[in-house]
């Protein structure tokens, strides 16, 4: 590979900010289908909401953390809310706007299901209302911040994709595979991993929730397999990215980790849990860490595995 | 004495002075412009910086001189020599940014740092760059390079000091062999050396501007 510039700091911002999008995105999904409100706990929305703010703000801390000189004086990052031809701008909009409506999200939801936090902060702030009506406020955030969700997650691909010169990256395939594994990760991290955790007993909550799973790891399978196919298709620089991560240094992450299990062990859990309406414990939480992980390890190949045009 | 003494004819002192004053401050002014719109009518010119690779050999006599000029660490500079070919078909690349006319490195800057000069150079605003790198990844040269002690990214600006200044960039002073021919484009031996003279790869559709190259054989 030559000279990266771009290395894991950039493959962690990528992950977090999509794993971020795709928790809000699948609790307010929750929200606003009413799903929520059909069990007395529901830990999804909570997770959802809570952690995807924090997990997008840490992407973005870091990511300032692989500037230069924009490290040293931080208010030339001013300067990148003005170009709107560059991606990268068009990112920075979206995240300015997305992560107050997380955290407003994140405390209404909070407050929602804890109303001693509302009450603690009338003591505080007397202009504050006895009650919220949590499910009408909630019902704008959710819808607003379902657009800025899709808009965070697909601009990550977007980011990469217009670069001619890494014809790896160059493909519309990518901004989809990062929307769908956004989602996949964010369903893993609130679902998967939350509601095993959270809930003593795993029952099937949710009657679809297996088959969406399915359905989504299912689609990130196949836009994996499309993004490597077309690009060993093409030839050239585009393919040696793809042997990279098929047979090359890439390949164990490729085959055991993100194969194996962040594709594989989670659509055999889901497809049990569809066919006994329950799964155990441990295959929970290990299906949901599989799902998270190789959400990680999927950015971080695709960066790794660049490989610019030859001059 | 006032211009109230209505008899005198012609001009009074006072119309006088200050007409003096303003042609003096009008002429003061513009001999000082004078010099500057003569370089601003160098500047819009276009450039071209022509290498003849039939006469490169690949001394990297030219990329130690950018190194030098420009203050970089042992091993960097702004030019790269890639070797082509092999054995007696062996010859030489000189790469550097290629000012394209339609650059990915201006589209992807998300602060406009790197832009256009109205010479057609690409230049790098070395205050508002805050080194993200974008530039130096969509590059397709790979003209480029990140400087950690400036966090910012540089590449070759083509010496435009020395330039408006009538001179010449400093790898093409350092060229002994002559392969580099640099000037406006409006001038008849450039003009006919671009006759000869091909982009490199055109196929990457970022219009080169400023360099371009006679490959071997042509």
């Amino acid at each position: 590979m030559t000279e990266h510039y771009w290395g894991w700091l950039v493959a962690i911002y990528l992950f977090l900010g999509g794993m971020g999008a795709g928790s809000f995105l699948v609790a307010a999904i929750v929200e606003l289908t009413g799903e929520r409100y059909k069990h007395k706990y529901c830990p999804t929305t909570l997770v959802g909401a809570g952690v995807s703010g924090p997990l997008i703000l840490i992407g973005t801390v870091l990511l300032i953390f692989d500037l230069g000189a924009g490290l040293r004086e931080p208010w030339r990052i001013l300067f990148m809310f003005t170009h709107f031809s560059s991606v990268m701008t068009w990112g920075i909009w979206i995240l300015t706007i997305f992560l107050p409506i997380c955290f407003l999200y994140a405390l209404i939801e909070i407050m929602h299901v804890h109303p001693g936090l509302l009450a603690w902060l009338r003591k505080r702030l007397r202009f504050l209302p006895e009650t919220l009506p949590y499910r009408r406020i909630k019902r704008v955030v959710c819808s607003i911040g379902c657009v800025f969700a899709i808009g965070t997650a697909v601009y990550t691909g977007v980011l990469l994709s217009v670069v001619r010169a890494i014809p790896f990256w160059h493909t519309p395939i990518l901004p989809i595979l990062f929307l769908v594994s956004a989602v996949s990760t964010g369903m893993g991290l609130t679902i998967d991993l939350s509601a095993t955790l959270a809930v003593p007993t795993v029952q099937r909550r949710f009657k679809y929730l297996p088959v969406i799973h399915i359905a989504f790891i299912g689609l990130e399978a196949i836009l994996l397999g499309a993004l490597l196919l077309t690009s060993m298709s093409q030839g050239g620089e585009a393919a040696e990215s793809a042997w990279w991560i098929l047979t090359g240094p890439g390949s164990l992450l490729f085959w055991v980790i993100i194969g194996g299990f962040g594709l594989l062990y989670p659509l055999m859990v889901h497809s049990y849990a569809l066919a006994r309406h329950s799964h155990g414990y441990i295959s929970g939480i290990l299906s949901g860490a599989g799902i998270v992980i190789a959400g990680l390890f999927v950015r971080f190949l695709i960066v790794a595995a660049a490989v610019p045009v030859a001059v | 004495m006032n211009q109230t003494d209505g008899e005198r004819k012609g001009l009074s002192r006072r119309t006088f002075l200050k007409a003096g004053l303003t042609g003096g401050l009008l002429v003061a002014v513009g001999g000082r412009w004078l010099p500057l719109s003569q370089a601003l009518a160098q500047a819009q010119a276009e450039y071209a910086l022509i290498i003849d690779l039939n006469k490169c050999v690949g001394c990297r006599a030219c990329e130690l001189a950018c190194q030098q000029r420009n203050g970089l660490p042992e091993g960097k500079s702004f030019i790269h020599i890639l070797p082509k070919g092999e054995g007696e078909d062996r010859w030489f690349l000189p790469v550097q940014c290629q000012h394209c006319r339609d650059a990915p490195c201006e589209h992807v800057c998300p602060t406009r740092a790197t832009y256009h000069h109205e010479s057609g150079v690409v230049l790098i605003n070395d205050k508002t760059c805050v080194g993200c790198k974008y530039c130096a990844v969509a590059c397709p040269y790979n003209a480029r390079t990140f400087n950690e002690e400036t966090g910012i990214v540089d590449k070759c600006w083509l010496c435009l000091d020395w330039v408006l200044g009538g001179g010449q960039p400093a790898c093409v002073q350092a060229c002994v062999l002559g392969a580099r021919t640099f000037g406006r484009r409006d001038d008849p031996e450039i003009a006919a050396l671009l006759q000869r003279a091909k982009p490199l790869h055109p196929e990457f559709g970022t219009e080169p501007g400023v360099l371009h190259y006679i490959f071997p054989g042509d």
